[in-house]
């Protein structure tokens, strides 16, 4: 019997349609993964099937959780009966998912005191709430000293697993995990999806995982549906989709998902030593987020800087921006000592691109303003501003608009506008795609590479992707902990990793990227 | 990556609210018509009718009756709203002006400048606004304008923490450091690219102000400090009114409603036009 059947469900906003009827069934032990970028209603579909839609946001159509059907919209209380026993909801943020004054521990044993309650169960004394705590911390593969423990002095993807072990906690028969790892480092998004796949085979739990990476459903999802807009363009069996795409959408999504495969680009000629940063030191609070760093980096070639958060990775693109000052170190910029920090330092040394396109442009300014403020500094006329938004492929009518009214790829691409007005020698991006949907990444990816061949560009390129890296980078430097590892040609890295962490980083991004060369 | 869509549009305002901000908007309409009017009502106001000394409302010619000079109480009330309404909007303008000047400085540029801003905001909130305004007015025996500046260094260190704080919140964000990237001036960064960004948050708070300064200082008339007496102001009639509370009510009750409305009208206009602001900019 399937775990979780759901007929014609349609999810509103006003008069807006955000979700047009959709029917779709999990059986026990199965996985159902949807599929779609920001905007293709994926996630209302999740909520709405859990029962938990933001406030002005309604649901209609029929939902059926084995014995039980909750016809929508429903009430609260029919809900609080379904939710926890019948179904849960992972959320994607760990951070923010657990309470941050209550440890894990308390936390476990409250979800499972609730689920006794709804039972009309006895409540558990005291010794035996924390031997079942214990049970369900190992059951996520983590220490029972965890329950201890306050959800800051877990990493991000300890946090998940005890979030995980929160949603099991009254054992529902459908987990509804809302991009669980988009929140998590590269190397540990892998291991979580693995955890619930687990789970899902032992406790024959439904499982429908929400993702805007059709990357990650390869040998985790057993079907897939693909939205786009609400609607659902594609549906079926996972190796069926993943390699006989039929909607164009689809393969359009599949074309741009980054593969490890890495450019071959031997031919590349190594130009002179642009930028040189040697004995990097810096500390934060005590902690030393940099250890005696040395980077060079040769003129037109692009250098990703690859690692986990937390290894430094951004701090060093700062120093050398000169929006950090170093404690210690030396950098040369084209044969020239390059000052630490912003004073005397000149537009058109360097530029950043800057990760989250809801923030880097001023909310206050027009699209020209922006772009003709940064030309000015470079002596620039605001009469180049067309020409220059043309150039990062935007429509010139766009001048006129503030960021409020652009989408997130427009806006980063008016964020390269304005760091290539003052004509850098060099452009550091910061996870400049990162925060992007995947088709969009993959435009604003090629957009970087053609203006870098066309401007003679170098790119500092800091990702902690590495499918994303392979795509873009001559060459690799990964940095763990404020030190690099491992430099050289990204094809060799990628293929032949010489240090044990850059070995584990490919090898948690292969298990996430398609495979490309295989056809079932 | 963000998985959830944001759907929450700006919620119309609901239809009561609606009614308020435009019952305000035309109160307020009326205290800058009263304003104008006033330096032209002064001599009229202020002309005494002895012979018709303390006359309760509704006597001829004075519809709200006299007070215990027996000057028109209505006439004396319009009359009074120049001093109701002009000082305080001198007092929020202005100590808002410094509270963009030093919050601005302070927040951006931290460290000593930060350090030094702060403990002086420190030392000015401990202080009592009327007792400190009532010691030091009363001492230098400072007119209406010595006491409005007072309150204007009075008032200005909320406006300095509230601008210094939305600075701080704004200065990490990636179009400030995409700013020093460019290597603007400081100066250009904090007043050209910060400031237009916390200007929801200037407008609410100078309006919010507007109405406390008019409490403040309608207060400090009340207790005989900035107001030459005799002159027409809500707070001297308040005070003046209490002898013949009983004669003629209307006295001491025009002035002070007068007060409370004009407050409210501007405070309930403030919160609307904060968070209409607020609303551009984040949609």
């Amino acid at each position: 019997m399937s775990a979780l059947e759901v007929e014609g469900i349609t999810v509103t906003h006003g008069s807006r349609t955000l979700v047009e009827p959709l029917d779709l069934g999990i059986e026990a032990g199965r996985c159902l993964a949807i599929i779609g970028e920001s905007g293709s209603g994926k996630s209302m579909t999740a909520r709405a099937v859990a029962g938990l839609l933001p406030r002005g946001v309604h649901a209609t159509g029929t939902v059926r959780l084995g014995p039980h059907v909750v016809s929508l919209p429903a009430s609260e209380r029919v809900w609080s009966r379904m939710r926890g026993d019948r179904i849960a909801l992972l959320l994607q943020d760990p951070f923010t998912s657990l309470s941050p004054v209550h440890t894990c521990g308390s936390q476990l044993s409250a979800a499972l005191l609730a689920a006794d309650k709804r039972r009309g169960r006895s409540r558990r004394r005291a010794a035996q709430r924390r031997a079942d705590v214990a049970a369900r911390l190992e059951e996520v593969h983590l220490d029972p000293r965890v329950a201890a423990q306050y959800p800051h002095q877990l990493s991000g993807g300890m946090r998940q697993r005890v979030a995980i072990a929160a949603a099991l906690a009254a054992d529902p028969d459908v987990l509804i995990a809302d991009e669980p790892t988009t929140a998590l480092d590269a190397t540990v998004q892998a291991d979580v999806l693995d955890l619930l796949t687990a789970l899902r085979s032992e406790r024959g739990l439904g499982l429908l995982l929400i993702s805007h990476d059709l990357g990650i459903v390869q040998g985790r999802a057993q079907d897939v549906i693909v939205m786009q807009h609400g609607t659902v363009v594609e549906r079926g069996d996972t190796s069926r989709v993943l390699h006989h795409p039929e909607h164009p959408y689809t393969r359009r999504l599949l074309a741009a998902s980054p593969t490890l495969a890495a450019a071959d680009r031997a031919d590349q000629p190594a130009g002179e030593t642009l930028l040189r940063a040697e004995g990097i030191e810096k500390s934060f609070d005590g902690r030393r987020v940099l250890r005696d760093v040395r980077v060079d980096l040769h003129a037109r070639e692009t250098l990703a800087l690859v690692g986990a958060s937390g290894s430094g990775k951004s701090t060093l693109a700062r120093v050398i921006a000169g929006l950090e000052v170093p404690d210690a170190g030396a950098m040369t910029f084209d044969g020239a000592s390059l000052p630490a920090g912003r004073a005397g330092r000149i537009p058109s040394q360097i530029q950043v691109v800057f990760q989250d396109p809801n923030s880097t442009l001023n909310p206050a300014f027009t699209v020209g303003r922006t772009v003709a403020e940064a030309l000015r500094t470079a002596g620039r006329p605001a009469s180049e501003v067309p020409g220059l938004l043309a150039m990062v492929e935007l429509d010139p009518e766009l001048a006129g608009r503030r960021p409020a009214s652009l989408s997130g790829g427009q806006r980063q691409r008016v964020a390269i506008a304005r760091a290539l007005a003052p004509q850098p020698r060099l452009l550091i991006c910061d996870e400049s795609v990162s925060a992007l949907d995947v088709s969009v990444q993959d435009q604003i990816l090629q957009l970087l590479g053609r203006l870098k061949e066309q401007l003679h560009l170098s790119i500092l390129f800091i990702s902690h992707d590495l499918a994303v890296v392979a795509q873009i980078a001559d060459r690799v430097a990964v940095m763990h902990d404020g030190v690099i590892v491992e430099t050289g040609p990204t094809a060799i890295v990628i293929d032949t990793p010489q240090s044990p962490y850059t070995a584990e980083l490919v090898a948690s991004a292969r298990a996430q990227s398609l495979t490309t060369e295989e056809s079932a | 990556m963000t998985a959830t869509t944001v759907v929450i549009e700006s919620v119309g305002i609901q239809p009561r609210r609606r009614l308020a901000v435009i019952v305000s908007i035309v109160i307020v309409a009326l205290l800058v018509v009263a304003v104008v009017a006033s330096p032209f009502l002064q001599d009229a106001a202020l002309h005494q009718d002895i012979l018709s000394a303390s006359l309760s409302p509704g006597a001829e010619g004075h519809p709200l009756g006299t007070d215990q000079l027996g000057r028109d109480v209505l006439l004396l009330t319009i009359a009074g709203t120049a001093s109701a309404i002009v000082g305080p909007v001198v007092i929020a303008v202005g100590s808002m002006l410094l509270g963009i000047l030093f919050g601005t400085l302070s927040g951006y540029r931290g460290g000593l400048l930060d350090g030094t801003v702060g403990r002086v905001t420190d030392i000015l909130l401990a202080l009592p606004v009327l007792l400190a305004a009532i010691v030091i007015g009363g001492v230098f025996g400072g007119g209406y304008w010595s006491v409005a500046a007072l309150l204007v260094v009075l008032f200005c260190p909320t406006d300095i923490r509230i601008i210094r704080s939305a600075v701080i919140e704004q200065a990490p964000r990636p179009y400030v450091e995409a700013a020093q990237m460019l290597s603007l001036s400081r100066r250009r960064i904090m007043f050209g690219h910060i400031l237009p960004n916390v200007r929801s948050l200037v407008i609410t708070n100078m309006l919010l102000n507007v109405g406390f300064a008019m409490v403040t200082l309608s207060s400090l008339s009340y207790l005989g400090v900035g107001v030459r007496p005799g002159s027409a102001d809500w707070g001297r009639q308040i005070s003046d009114g209490r002898e013949i509370m009983f004669t003629n009510p209307a006295a001491v009750l025009a002035p002070a409603l007068l007060l409370i409305i004009a407050t409210c009208a501007i405070t309930v206009l403030g919160d609307w036009v904060g968070d209409r602001l607020a609303g551009d900019d984040e949609a």
